[in-house]
């Protein structure tokens, strides 16, 4: 019974690492859609406070498949998930940088290099546009993004786990706060 | 322990930055790469740079290293949640946390604009992506492997 409930997940994650291109965001629906509807592992409700969890992880969505896996078989399904999810895509990437590093120093690696750089800070920026629109966190948010990208631009030596609690601190204060202002 | 997708600007902190492992424009193509295959692209990001600084068994080590953090305080902060469920400022705290994160991010983004500057084609690039991705949400694709080709090749030319 364990063994096949491990099984299963393993051929649930295993599709997904391949087809979670751009990172876990684009998988979190077809998760959601294999583990509530199809294996009702968790219900809905369930699956929302996961998905919290596991934001606050890398990767937002991959590290889902590691708090599914514990939530359905324990210690051994998370460990099952997580390399289900890790393990194919890792070993494509992997095989791909193999190629491309070999031919570090031809033109047309060159080329590739610098005219890739600037799409990669495009995407980058699309990224922080996107978070800031699923956070919902209003001026809080860039508040927050803003001083702390001054902390870390002229504070170099700054620890960035400080700044991190730092900004967890921060919104508290600025919840509570408002909490009381609109109970005067 | 990373907060929703501020990792890559952490990274980018210690082996560009600080330990000036590698370059900037590397960096930034191997995120691109790494934002363009299958998989987390922080972890496809960590596999380059071991790739490139000591082959596969740097690779391996990197991802490893990189994992087993992550695996168990997620399901810490699971059973951590369990417990505090009622706990308001909880989701508060977190995305508070995730938006002191996107300060790294901002930070390699101005970085990689102000390199830009040198080539104006650069900026462009930048813009156009930036804003079809972020703001008219085009799916990041078919938007990447448009412009890619169109950027690498004034790359080309200009060398």
């Amino acid at each position: 019974m364990r063994f096949d409930t491990l099984v299963a997940i393993a051929l649930v994650f295993i599709p997904f690492s391949l087809t979670s291109i751009g990172g876990g965001a684009a998988i979190v629906a077809g998760i959601q859609h294999e583990t509530v509807a199809v294996h009702a592992w968790v219900n809905s409700r369930e699956f929302l406070d996961l998905f919290a969890v596991s934001r606050a992880a890398p990767g937002p969505g991959m590290m889902l498949a590691t708090v599914i896996g514990w939530k359905v078989a324990g210690w051994l399904g998370a460990f099952v998930a997580t390399l289900a999810l890790f393990v194919p895509s890792s070993l494509l990437c992997y095989s791909v940088f193999k190629l491309t590093n070999h031919h570090r120093d031809k033109k047309w690696h060159r080329a590739m290099r610098e005219g890739l750089a600037p799409v990669g800070i495009g995407l980058i920026i699309a990224g922080v546009l996107s978070l800031f629109r699923l956070a919902d966190g209003g001026v809080t948010a860039f508040v927050i993004a803003g001083l702390s990208g001054v902390i870390l631009y002229f504070a170099p030596r700054f620890p960035v786990l400080g700044v991190l609690a730092l900004g967890g601190l921060g919104a508290m204060l600025a919840s509570t706060l408002s909490t009381w202002v609109s109970s005067l | 322990m990373s907060f929703g997708g501020g990792l890559s600007g952490w990274l980018y902190r210690e082996f560009v930055l600080g330990k000036r492992w590698i370059d900037e424009e590397d960096f930034s193509s191997s995120l691109a790469i790494s934002q363009m295959l299958p998989g987390a692209n922080v972890v496809n990001l960590v596999i380059c740079m071991g790739e490139q600084l000591r082959g596969p068994v740097g690779a391996l080590t990197c991802v490893i290293g990189f994992l087993v953090g992550p695996f168990f305080a997620v399901v810490g902060l699971c059973q951590l949640f369990d417990a505090l469920a009622g706990y308001p400022l909880l989701p508060v705290i977190s995305d508070g946390v995730a938006f002191a994160a996107m300060g790294l991010l901002i930070i390699m983004c101005v970085h990689g604009v102000r390199r830009a500057m040198r080539f104006p084609p650069s900026i462009i690039t930048i813009a156009v992506t930036a804003i079809l991705v972020g703001i008219f949400r085009f799916p990041l694709i078919p938007v990447a492997c448009v412009i890619a080709p169109v950027s690498v090749a004034l790359a080309w030319r200009r060398i």
